[in-house]
């Protein structure tokens, strides 16, 4: 009885929708469709078109790749920030908490802005910096057209956004270790990485098995760094990811049925992916 | 304390002080470019202080209804923050204190609804407030937000309420409370950490969303922030660069304030509900 | 009046108001209901204008909002503005909406054809002769229309033009050129005359800027994508098309110097900053050199303008821009949009346009634009505009980013025969 007003909610704002997505997905929805045509209906033709079409699974590949690396360097930022902050002092602590926090708040539309101009090829800041350093060869050079360094460019702002949320967790889930346990094991002679590793991790592997899934999760949707990145440059078809190519589909060539199939077809493969982590997890918790 | 533990902790100090400042860096060159005047925002000669910088961007940007579209975002956030919460609250207590059928379905069930692409799914969302007559409407936009942050503060809520002992409640049952009231008078406070740092999260989901609020809000009177931000960029044919700067620097202070009141809290927050969950 | 239309948007109504499943009956206040049939003018209501950016400046929008009040007495006219981007995002969604569409809608031309063919548009066919009929920009009309009937008119146009540096033109020793030849040659000069400067463009062509680009291919007789019986297909690897991307791919290396990827906004920046000889811009360019807050009124004096010359001396067919104007179909004001449309095409609305320096969507208005070096450009390059294929999905294939990766492909040095094959058949699925 707790759960209905959750439960209600849920299946208010995203049912419907979510349903019409599963009907939308076996039909050949289009922007006629849109502006009240009937559908046809047209079976699976929709998953069909997808699955044989290579550009989707080059599109999951890519994805895959982009989100494990994404998370993995986020967590590894995030927990290592997460530690210094329990060895430093106050000072420098808030310093670095403070820091994180406007990065955090900055509002997306300035911070992808401001990104951009970094990374501007002729009057971004890092080019400058580099060729006043030494390195002519940086001079107008394209951040974005090369494939490789695109997903650099975009891995340093998708990181510099998730690290605050991962940092206070993890920071968060470390001051709740009893100093006795660090004591007890340093009079054992243990090293700082072993204390950390037979110490530390045992006690906060709840919150970074949440915290890890939940990056894996958002780093596998992530949309608007792309989608922005893609219109300053670089070249659109070698960079899409699931979230860009979904929107290309839908509103870009308005193939809403398309569209539908490839998120649900999408969602299922994360669950299908996710299905080892999250009974992990889901033993971890004593569910 | 040793010399060399000392020295230790003071160069860490130094390293923590340096990255902070590495990663306040796109945040100083937002501050930077709301006072530069236009021509020297992109420039082959970058300016990193905006020296006889100029106040004009601030002027621009309050003569443009900040404060009518402030109170739609507060709105909206608000009432998004403060139903998540509730809901979510409701929810937790019964998933971690009730067992029954189902309800490790709705517990996976409410991981996977996070893993489904958004990017389609507007127009549905559309179509379900058009059919409400929610178009247009705070309440409209704020129930698809709630909806949308609603999965992850269930699953942080329940850490924290897995957190709280049995018996504390069990024994306001005692002393006859019903079970409800225990729920509220024992649980509730202990709670307020992990409620801080949910509401944290879906505050800024609220104040931050984009797209959504770009087809729901459709009138002028009822922009939210983003979109009011996003006015900026096409202002003369030329996007107004110092003006979305400062308008972003005006966004992002009721965030920091609501933050630097709630941080202290949401630190201890995190702790209780994850490490015991 | 015209009775018919009346009828039909009286009975389109009241379909709406049966089939909307959410309806419960106590919206009543917008309904244009039965007495609307007996009565002379049309029930007053709030119309709502969606115009976008900036083209429509403040002072042309009072007058509208006025002038509607007074000859549709009752009735008030609000203008919300709309940014470019995310347009689409919204009219996909609010224009299927009875209660929360906009009466009148701005749309880009190239998007135009998009919303028309999918029935998003009130049929307008009868009212276009009121609206100005031969007279209107054939074009525009064209992108407005699908299966023999007309949902759009034009709203303003405007063409790209060639911004030139006098100075460096004197420098150099070069004339303004009268042919395409000549103009290849003097940006290629340009460039190696000023190769000291970091970053100099004889001709400014960022890689993503198809649109611009469109020109040399056109030019050359090719285009993006013919139709054949029906059917169409990518053009782009056809003899005179890969003339045309040859050309483009030599001026991105021997003429540009805009990064390789690039879009093409914010030009007056590197234009400000003398890095350019020469760009193809639309006319507002000059509204940004002489803004002091933005641009460079200095260099205003040394700033010259003629449309892109083309291989036989005539203009070149550059990329005709602008905006189309209809009304949306599920709108419950269909009588009051028409009024509003037509005051929109008058000859007083629609010189207000050429007077702010775009092209009135009438052909005979297009004198107002004056008669100085700026406007006898926006004349000349108007006269041979080209508009993109006219195909239904053409707009898939601009929301697909086939021709920005082209460019950039090709600006990047690639293979133009290979590049334009797979072009090719990307932009048939596209249109298929």
């Amino acid at each position: 009885m707790l759960l209905l007003p959750a439960l209600a909610i849920l299946v208010a704002a995203l049912g419907y929708p979510l349903y019409r997505q599963a009907v939308m997905s076996f039909q050949d929805y289009g922007l006629a469709q849109q502006f009240g045509q009937p559908p046809e209906w047209v079976g699976l033709d929709n998953y069909v078109t997808l699955v044989t079409d290579s550009y989707l699974w080059t599109v999951i590949a890519r994805s895959i790749l982009f989100c494990f690396a994404n998370a993995a360097i986020t967590m590894v930022i995030g927990t290592a920030l997460a530690v210094l902050m329990t060895l430093v002092g106050r000072g420098p602590r808030l310093t670095l908490q403070i820091g994180l926090l406007l990065a955090w708040a900055m509002p997306h539309l300035a911070s992808l802005t401001v990104w951009q101009w970094l990374f501007d090829a002729q009057y971004g800041v890092i080019n400058w910096v580099l060729v006043n350093l030494g390195f002519d060869g940086f001079a107008g050079r394209s951040w974005l057209i090369d494939q490789l360094s695109f997903f650099v460019v975009a891995t340093v702002i998708v990181v510099w956004m998730s690290v605050p949320f991962v940092a206070f967790a993890v920071y968060a889930g470390l001051t709740q270790v009893p100093d006795e346990l660090y004591e007890a094991a340093e009079i054992d002679g243990a090293s700082a990485w072993a204390r950390f590793r037979t110490v530390t991790v045992p006690l906060v592997k709840p919150v970074l098995l949440i915290v890890a899934l939940l990056q894996i999760i958002w780093d596998l949707k992530v949309f608007t760094q792309i989608f922005v990145l893609q219109d300053a440059g670089g070249i659109t078809s070698q960079t899409n990811l699931i979230g860009t190519y979904i929107y290309r589909l839908g509103l870009g060539e308005g193939e809403f049925g398309l569209a539908a199939a490839a998120s649900w077809f999408v969602l299922l493969l994360t669950v299908v992916l996710s299905l080892y982590y999250v009974r992990v997890l889901v033993r971890e918790e004593e569910l | 304390m040793s010399t060399r533990i000392r020295t230790r902790q003071r160069s860490l100090g130094l390293l923590a002080v340096v990255i902070a400042l590495l990663w306040m860096f796109p945040v100083y060159w937002m501050l930077n470019s709301s006072f530069l005047p236009y021509n020297r925002i992109r420039a082959s000669e970058p300016s990193f202080v905006p020296l006889n910088g100029t106040l004009s961007a601030y002027s621009r940007v309050f003569d443009s209804n900040f404060f009518d579209t402030l109170r739609t975002s507060a709105m909206v956030t608000g009432l998004t923050v403060v139903a998540a919460l509730l809901f979510a609250f409701l929810a937790a207590l019964a998933l971690s204190r009730f067992r029954f059928r189902g309800r490790r379905s709705f517990i996976l069930a409410v991981l996977i609804i996070q893993m489904i692409p958004a990017e389609g799914l507007f127009i549905s969302q559309f179509k379900l407030l058009e059919g409400w007559q929610l178009l247009n409407n705070v309440i409209g936009l704020s129930l698809l937000y709630t909806a949308a942050v609603v999965p992850f503060t269930i699953w942080m809520l329940r850490g924290f309420v897995n957190g709280v002992p049995r018996e504390l409640e069990e024994a306001a049952q005692v002393d006859g409370c019903s079970r409800l009231q225990a729920f509220f008078r024992i649980t509730l406070p202990l709670l307020a950490p992990g409620l801080v740092a949910s509401g944290v999260f879906a505050f800024l989901q609220a104040w931050n969303e984009f797209t959504l609020s770009l087809v729901i809000m459709t009138r002028p009177e009822n922009m939210t922030l983003p979109l009011w931000l996003r006015t900026f960029t096409e202002a003369n044919r030329v996007s107004d660069w110092a003006g979305i700067m400062a308008g972003a620097v005006l966004v992002a202070v009721p965030v920091m304030i609501f933050f630097l009141l709630v941080q202290h809290r949401m630190t201890s927050g995190l702790v209780s509900g994850a490490v015991k969950g | 009046m015209n009775r018919a239309l009346r009828l039909t948007a009286g009975l389109a109504a009241a379909a709406l108001a049966l089939s909307a499943c959410g309806g419960d009956g106590d919206d009543d206040t917008t309904e244009p209901a039965a007495e609307g049939e007996t009565a002379e003018a049309p029930e007053p209501a709030e119309l709502r204008l969606w115009l976008n950016g900036p083209d429509t400046p403040q002072p042309m929008r009072d007058w509208l909002v006025a002038e509607f009040a007074e000859q549709n007495p009752g009735s008030t006219l609000v203008i919300e503005e709309q940014e470019w981007e995310g347009l689409v995002d919204r009219l996909t969604t609010s224009l299927g909406s009875e209660s929360e569409t906009p009466d009148v809608v701005e749309v880009g031309n190239t998007q135009a054809p998009t919303f028309t063919t999918v029935g998003a548009f009130s049929d307008i066919t009868d009212q276009v002769p009121d609206l100005g009929g031969d007279d209107l920009l054939q074009g525009f009309v064209d992108a407005g229309s699908w299966d023999g009937k007309t949902y759009a008119v034009p709203l303003y146009a405007g063409s790209s033009y060639v911004f030139y540096r006098k100075d460096l033109f004197a420098a150099s020793g070069i004339e303004v050129p009268t042919n395409m030849q000549e103009f290849v040659d003097a940006a290629v000069k340009l460039k190696q005359d000023n190769a000291s400067v970091p970053n100099f463009s004889g001709f400014w062509l960022p890689g993503q800027d198809w649109r611009d680009g469109a020109a040399f291919l056109w030019d050359a007789g090719g285009d993006f994508a013919v139709e054949d019986g029906g059917e169409w297909s990518g053009a782009l690897s056809t003899p005179e098309s890969q003339e045309g991307l040859e050309l483009v791919q030599r001026l991105f290396n021997e003429a540009s110097g805009a990064p390789k990827d690039a879009n093409e906004a914010d030009g007056h920046i590197p234009f400000c900053a003398g890095e350019i000889g020469m760009m193809l811009r639309p006319g507002w360019l000059r509204g940004q050199i002489e803004d002091p807050a933005i641009g460079c009124p200095d260099m205003i004096a040394n700033v010259g303008v003629f449309a892109l010359p083309g291989t036989d001396g005539e203009p070149a067919p550059v990329l005709l821009g602008g905006s189309n104007i209809a009304i949306s179909a599920q709108s419950q004001n269909q009588e009051l949009s028409a009024n509003l449309l037509e005051l929109i095409l008058s000859d007083e609305f629609q010189s207000q346009y050429a007077e702010n320096g775009l092209t009135p969507a009438k052909v005979s208005l297009a004198d107002g634009l004056g008669t100085d070096e700026f406007a006898a450009a926006t004349i000349e390059a108007v006269t041979n505009a080209k508009l993109t294929p006219a195909a239904a999905n053409w707009a898939s294939v601009e929301g697909s980013r086939v021709l920005e990766d082209l460019f950039v492909n090709i600006a990047n040095g690639g293979d133009v025969q290979q590049l334009a094959e797979e072009a090719d058949a990307d932009i048939a699925t596209q249109l298929d």
